[in-house]
């Protein structure tokens, strides 16, 4: 085994070790701000939301009440899953949404390191977070999956897609007031 | 009863290839519809040699990854397991695949020593090449968010602008890094002049935890009795950045720069960009010294160039007392002075009324009870003759007036020379009288 290989051992694990670094109760803050960023990407991605989709527009009603356990922890984990299924929504085919793709990309890119510092920060902990309130858990899966469902059924065309982004809006702006409640 | 909480993680597909020494695989997720997001997937892989007493290596890898930190020509086997790190959930391992390790063929040297430098979000990449053959190099980054997905992500890498086609060993990619959008993989592809191709390893550069903070500036400035610390953050223009997302704080380090050196340093830790000390001994050279820091990423800069002050001193000190006096001095005196002034007016008023100095002549003094019978006194009869009728032929109005002003002068004693009466008197007096019993 030489040198190079070594490094490509860390490179692989570069992935966990250095996010482990980082203190874990730094978080909300951090969440804030790729929070921030994320919308102002949301925004910057397409235009305006386009008058023909209006009636094609759908009502997903997100599950509010997941994001309101007392315990931060709970919430911390809720935020994360959100982020997944956000970031699993937007690798899908979007060639017909004919969006800006540095800010998608940027937009994904960061989605992705937050969900990663979390992660790491939660599998640190090694607590299990899921003894309760699992029905929660699997109201957020139905409404994403209601999201998923209803743009192959519209073949990823513009109007879902811009529908879908619309609704990760509002959920993204949700999430950014219970971290402010949480902070405060 | 929760399918989802109960429901075990099936065994993953992979696909192996051996090259040039080392393993590519893809792994395709664990088909279920349970799993609505098969990106939650984190993969284990467990690998060791195919000999007696081999150690097992186990390592999280990528939906497509390289395993190359093995020995050529020796086999190795292999399984992997599907894992959701959330749920703490660990799937069934996929079934156990040997596979031989190639020779390496290296006809071209890469690029190695591959390393990042970065300073306040100035981002530069550096390697190495052994054998400086004519050779042009060209750096490429990925996004780090494409390694997690499915797709195969080798044609997704990208040219760093002004890094294509160099043959300096460096290359700045500040470029690319946007602000804090997730973390980055670079490589360098080294092209010889047959158009041949090696890439190097790959380095994973995420910007806040690659960056390192540089110091700040500091500016000193002294009052009375306080040292004001001006603090200018790292990375000038940069620097809302990295003020932004590291959150810094600042470190400041003052001690009193004396001949003897035992003097003890004392820190101060502040968030904000000016700092005072107070409690300063005068007439002392003090020096200070600043360092940022960020608590969440654990980061903290070099210290700043020590700047030295010293505090205002004896030589002032003297001139404040010596024109405070002299102000005190010249106020009592004013004050003393118009004191005095006032006094002996004040006496010599006194000393007028009620002591006088000046006597009255001696033949004066014994008038003083026969006033009124003095006969240098001015009588009636003088005041009529003040009065005189200057013209008969005038109105009663004339007339009147006249005599109202006769009136007037007979009430004083004094002569008032208005009315002449030296001319016309005798006959005046007569026709006066008469007029005068009238009106009455």
């Amino acid at each position: 085994m030489n040198a190079l290989g070594l490094t490509q051992i860390g490179l692989i694990l570069l992935c966990t070790t250095t996010i482990s670094s980082l203190q874990c109760n730094h978080l909300p803050l951090q969440q804030r701000k790729v929070i921030k960023k994320s919308l102002q990407l949301l925004d910057k991605m397409g235009k305006n939301f386009p008058r023909q989709c209006l009636r094609e527009k759908m009502s997903f009603r997100f599950p509010e009440q997941v994001l309101k356990p007392r315990q931060k922890e709970i919430v911390k984990v809720t935020i994360e899953e959100i982020f997944q299924h956000i970031f699993y929504i937007f690798s899908k085919n979007l060639t017909l949404a004919a969006w800006d793709g540095t800010a998608l990309e940027q937009f994904q890119n960061g989605l992705y390191q937050q969900i990663e510092q979390l992660e790491a920060c939660i599998i640190k902990k090694q607590t299990h977070y899921f003894q309760s309130k699992e029905v929660n858990r699997l109201k957020l899966k139905k409404y994403f999956q209601k999201i998923d469902c209803f743009l192959k059924d519209k073949q990823h065309n513009l109007c879902s897609w811009e529908i879908s982004r619309a609704e990760m809006r509002r959920c993204l702006q949700l999430i950014d007031k219970v971290i402010r409640k949480l902070n405060n | 009863m929760i399918p989802y909480c109960i429901a075990q993680i099936g065994p993953p597909e992979i696909e192996l290839q051996s090259t040039n020494g080392v393993i590519k695989i893809k792994i395709s997720p664990p088909e279920a519809k349970m799993w609505i997001n098969p990106l939650n997937f984190k993969y284990n892989l467990v690998i060791w040699e195919n000999s007696s007493n081999a150690e097992l290596r186990s390592l999280n890898i990528f939906p497509t990854d390289i395993i190359d930190d093995l020995a050529p020509d020796t086999t190795y086997c292999l399984k992997v397991q599907a894992t959701i790190p959330l749920d703490l959930k660990e799937g069934l391992f996929s079934p156990i695949r040997c596979v031989k390790t190639t020779r390496k063929v290296n006809d071209l040297v890469c690029a190695t020593n591959v390393s990042v430098f970065a300073l306040n979000m100035k981002f530069h990449l550096h390697w190495n090449n052994q054998y400086k053959q004519h050779v042009s190099y060209n750096v490429q980054y990925l996004m780090g968010y494409l390694k997690k997905l499915h797709d195969d992500y080798s044609v997704k890498w990208l040219s760093v602008p002004r890094c294509e086609n160099i043959t300096d060993t460096q290359c700045n990619f500040s470029s690319i890094i946007i602000g804090t959008s997730g973390f980055y993989y670079l490589r360098v592809q080294t092209m010889n002049e047959y158009n041949k191709s090696c890439l190097s390893d790959e380095v994973k550069v995420d910007p806040l935890i690659t960056n390192e903070i540089g110091p700040p500036d500091v500016k000193l400035d002294i009052s009375d009795v306080l040292l004001h610390i001006q603090i200018s953050p790292p990375g000038g223009s940069e620097s809302e950045v990295m003020r932004d997302h590291y959150d810094l704080s600042y470190r400041i380090l003052y001690w009193k720069n004396s001949s003897n050196n035992e003097e003890e340093i004392k820190m101060k830790e502040i968030k904000q960009t000016i700092g005072t000390v107070s409690d300063l001994t005068p007439s002392t050279l003090y020096c200070v010294k600043v360092q940022a820091f960020s608590e969440f990423y654990n980061k903290s800069s070099h210290y700043s160039k020590e700047e030295c002050i010293k505090t205002p001193g004896d030589k002032i000190l003297p001139l404040i007392i010596l024109a405070t006096f002299v102000t005190a001095l010249i106020a009592v005196c004013l004050v003393a002075t118009t004191l005095v002034f006032v006094l002996y007016q004040a006496y010599n008023k006194i000393k007028y009324v009620f002591f006088p100095s000046c006597q009255p002549p001696l033949n004066i003094e014994h008038f003083g009870a026969q006033l009124f019978s003095s006969p240098f006194l001015s009588t009636t009869e003088e005041v009529i003759e003040n009065c005189s009728i200057i013209e008969t032929i005038i109105t009663e109005e004339v007339n009147q007036v006249d005599f109202k002003d006769c009136k007037h002068s007979k009430q004083s004693s004094r002569d008032s020379g208005n009315y002449s009466n030296d001319d016309d008197t005798s006959g005046s007096k007569v026709s006066e009288e008469t007029v005068e019993k009238e009106i009455v």
